[in-house]
């Protein structure tokens, strides 16, 4: 094979890696390899193939190239001219650019396509990384995120916190947080935010707008609204949500090498919508808590079915949050026909008219956050 | 090699050569642009490191010095592993207490904006030891005719003068910078050797003075005389109309281009003042620049420099154009072929599209944030290429003086040095 490539002579020049000196030598392709004549008497110099490296990977543009030995170290082997160089790529076809490249690239093509079929495989299986994390958060780290969340929500913005309405608040949660079963305390704020809608927040939190409950016709809306968020809570959507977001902002910050982008915790839960799986799964859990605790899932459905179709409102709502829930699923009216299909036991109203009342007005006194005094 | 023979008494006449630094044009560097381009795509980016050492090789044995290559051996798994371990040393560690930060003192905290600003310092006293590692590790990689540079000495002292200099520019308006500039030089090439011979850095920064005393007052005019037009534009108007009237919304669109227009003019003079003070300091540094008998002689200008970087940024945009064309007419065939693909049962024709763009999305911007570095090796080959085009190497070397050099070459360069090797080559 390649006999035609043989016994080719070639002139170049030889250095010893000892100095920068260089001499002129005749070289010649051989089935053992390059031969490199020597000074005098002393033998030649065989090169073989299979130990050879050139400066920069053998490409058809090559005019010239610069050959070392693994075993002599420093020594290097200059040969011009394009006739070299092609008849190298054939005897030693694992120094071209093609073959240098492929040997670099393939195991990393292979942990790419392993890369890819994982995600695909997690995707299909339903399995969220970012959901196992969450669950595997200690309860100090959830009550943690949640204080700093609600905290970036309420900056700028008054918490309600009106005795009587506290006090009406407080009977509805206590109501519906004795229905989970769960044993978790929620905790919930009003927040003077024109904005109708709701967020769960990590470590068991709910953050109402006043918008929604001057929106809401009645105590069973809002509590419908509130066991929709305490079934988020109790799925840990929040902190998956949080971890999620916080994953990519951790993975953007690497690869960006800036900083920053994770400072406003509570602006990333305002854009979270959830999937309808989830949406789902809080129905669900308000279908549930509110039948055990005896308050009609009829106000829920009305609020939901009222927020859903007025054009008005569905923009005041916003993105994330309860916002997220009503936007444009396309299963909206599936979802509602299970919550009035749920009906049917007895029940009573959510809170006394005086308590609805005092509830309303929550925010008659409000504690106005050290930010806001400034700004506004 | 053969004066042994003749005893170490005889002194004998300079016996240097002069060597001819010229740069060989590399061919087939938008091949390898695109090759390297798909390589990297396709290993979700890894393979951004034997990208960037493909590229290196070809740039270096573009340059010649009597007609011989340099060659680059450094590889593609070395910069992999400097960057694991920057990752795990530096960048991880970072991540996790600004993270940290933010979760127990909360956004915006006092806390955890002193400790980010305590990061940033790190960080910043890190630059100047990244920059030094880098250099070294390229001269230890970089050898001609079998002989390898080095770069001695430690980057502590860089690193502080590097930090120090940072924060003096602002306080001395920027006067420091020909000083500062010059001694961060020097202090890199005093320490560079090629195998057993060391070079030498002489002069001083008087010469870039004067330059840079064109360039700051130059900057000072230029702002002065732009914005005194701007305001001749504005007063024009009101002069004509009179105090307290708004002008016509064709007349503000008018003034307002014309605004713009004054104000690019004066961007574009100041890239050509900058370019042209860059040019006087390469050529001062070069020849600064002494190896045995020889100095270099640069003849940069900032013409010159100047055309190299607004074309390289044409051809880059250029680049970045060709791919999201492609991409645009990738993502048109995915919206027209996949409705077809699925069972009409299952989705409507619109929540398919929604969950094919949701699929296709993060993969087109992946490509389409990569498109601007498509074409980065040809820009990199023309930047490298303009530099040797203009520096000489004038006097003689004696080249069979040159030894090996001793320094253990997988010692140092390693870790630290290539995850900061951050600049253009
Ligand atoms: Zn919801």
């Amino acid at each position: 094979m390649h006999s035609d490539l043989f016994h080719q002579r070639f002139e170049a020049r030889y250095t010893d890696g000892r100095t920068a000196g260089s001499r002129d030598v005749m070289v010649e392709l051989t089935e053992r390899g390059i031969l490199i004549p020597q000074d005098g008497s002393a033998a030649p110099l065989i090169w073989p193939f299979g130990a050879l490296a050139t400066a920069e990977p053998l490409t058809d543009h090559a005019i010239d190239a610069l050959v070392t030995y693994s075993y002599q170290p420093g020594a290097t082997l200059f040969v011009p001219g394009p006739r070299f160089a092609r008849a190298l790529a054939t005897l030693a076809p694992q120094l071209t650019a093609s073959a240098e490249r492929w040997r670099a690239a393939s195991p990393w093509l292979w942990g790419a396509a392993a890369t890819v079929a994982i995600g695909v495989f997690v995707w299909l299986a339903g399995l969220s990384p970012a959901h196992t994390i969450a669950n595997m958060l200690p309860d100090k780290a959830r009550t943690a995120m949640g204080r700093q969340v609600v905290k970036s929500m309420t900056d700028g913005r008054a918490v309600c916190r009106d005795d009587a309405g506290l006090k009406a608040l407080e009977k509805l949660t206590g109501r519906l947080v004795a229905a989970t079963h769960d044993g978790k305390a929620f905790n919930v704020v009003v927040i003077d935010w024109g904005l109708v809608n709701a967020f769960a927040t990590p470590g068991e939190n709910v953050v109402l707008t006043s918008g929604l409950l001057d929106a809401a016709n009645g105590p069973d809306e809002v509590a419908g609204v509130l066991a929709h968020e305490m079934g988020h809570g109790l799925e840990l959507h929040p902190e998956t949500g949080l971890v999620r977001a916080m994953g990519l902002a951790a993975a953007t910050e690497l690869l960006m090498g800036g900083s920053g982008t994770l400072s406003n915790l509570g602006i990333v839960l305002l854009q979270l919508s959830y999937s309808r799986d989830a949406e789902g799964e809080a129905d669900d859990h308000a279908i549930a808590i509110l039948r055990d605790a005896r308050i009609s899932s009829k106000g829920f459905a009305r609020f939901f079915e009222r927020m859903s179709k007025t054009d008005g409102s569905a923009k005041r709502l916003g993105k994330g949050g309860l916002g997220g829930m009503l936007s444009s699923h396309p299963d909206t009216d599936e979802r509602l026909a299970k919550v009035l299909r749920s009906g049917g036991y007895a029940a009573t109203p959510a809170l006394s008219e005086r308590e609805w009342a005092a509830l309303k007005s929550i925010c008659r006194t409000s504690l106005p956050s050290a930010k806001a005094g400034h700004s506004e | 090699m053969q004066t042994s023979a003749t005893g170490p008494a005889v002194h004998h006449p300079p016996r240097g050569e002069r060597l001819d630094l010229t740069w060989l044009k590399p061919i087939g560097m938008i091949g390898l642009s695109v090759s390297n381009f798909i390589y990297r795509i396709l290993t979700l980016g890894i393979y951004d490191f034997w990208a960037r050492t493909e590229v290196r090789k070809r740039l270096w044995s573009a340059i010649r010095l009597n007609g011989e290559p340099l060659a680059y051996t450094g590889t593609g798994k070395e910069l992999f592993l400097g960057f694991l371990i920057v990752f795990g040393v530096v960048l991880l560690p970072i991540l996790i207490v600004s993270v940290a930060a933010i979760l127990i003192f909360g956004p915006n905290s006092l806390t955890a904006n002193l400790i980010q600003a305590a990061i940033y310092i790190a960080v910043f006293m890190l630059v100047g030891v990244a920059i030094y590692r880098a250099q070294r590790y390229r001269l230890l990689r970089t050898n001609w005719r079998g002989i390898r540079g080095n770069l001695q000495g430690s980057s502590t002292p860089y690193a502080m003068t590097y930090f120090l200099t940072l924060f003096l520019i602002p306080l001395t308006l920027g006067w420091i910078v020909p000083w500062r500039a010059t001694k961060l030089q020097s202090m890199i090439t005093n320490n560079v050797r090629f195998g057993s011979m060391p070079f030498a850095f002489r002069g001083n920064s008087g010469l870039l003075y004067g330059p840079y005393a064109v360039l700051w007052f130059g900057i000072l005019v230029l702002f002065i005389v732009a914005s005194a037009i701007s305001g001749m534009v504005i007063g024009s108007i009101q002069g004509d109309l009179g105090p307290g009237l708004e002008p016509p919304d064709d007349v503000k669109q008018l003034y307002g281009l014309t605004i713009l227009g004054v104000f690019a003019l004066a961007y574009l003079f100041y890239l050509f003042m900058s370019a042209w003070y860059r040019a006087r300091t390469i050529n001062h540094f070069a020849q600064c620049t002494h190896f045995d008998s020889a100095s270099f002689n640069g003849t940069a200008t900032g013409i010159g420099l100047l055309w190299i970087d607004i074309t390289n940024l044409a051809i880059l945009i250029a680049g970045s154009l060709v791919v999201v064309a492609l991409l645009s007419a990738i993502a048109a065939l995915i919206f027209m072929i996949v409705p077809a693909l699925v069972p009409a049962t299952a989705m409507s024709p619109a929540e398919i599209q929604a969950y094919a763009a949701a699929m296709a999305a993060p993969v087109l911007v992946f490509i389409g944030a990569l498109s601007f570095t498509l074409l980065l090796p040809v820009t990199q080959a023309r930047s490298m290429g303009y530099l040797i085009d203009h520096l000489a190497l004038e006097g003689s070397v004696d080249v069979n003086k040159i030894a090996q050099s001793t320094a253990d070459p997988m010692a140092t360069g390693e870790g630290l040095a290539q995850a900061f090797d951050i600049d253009a080559f």
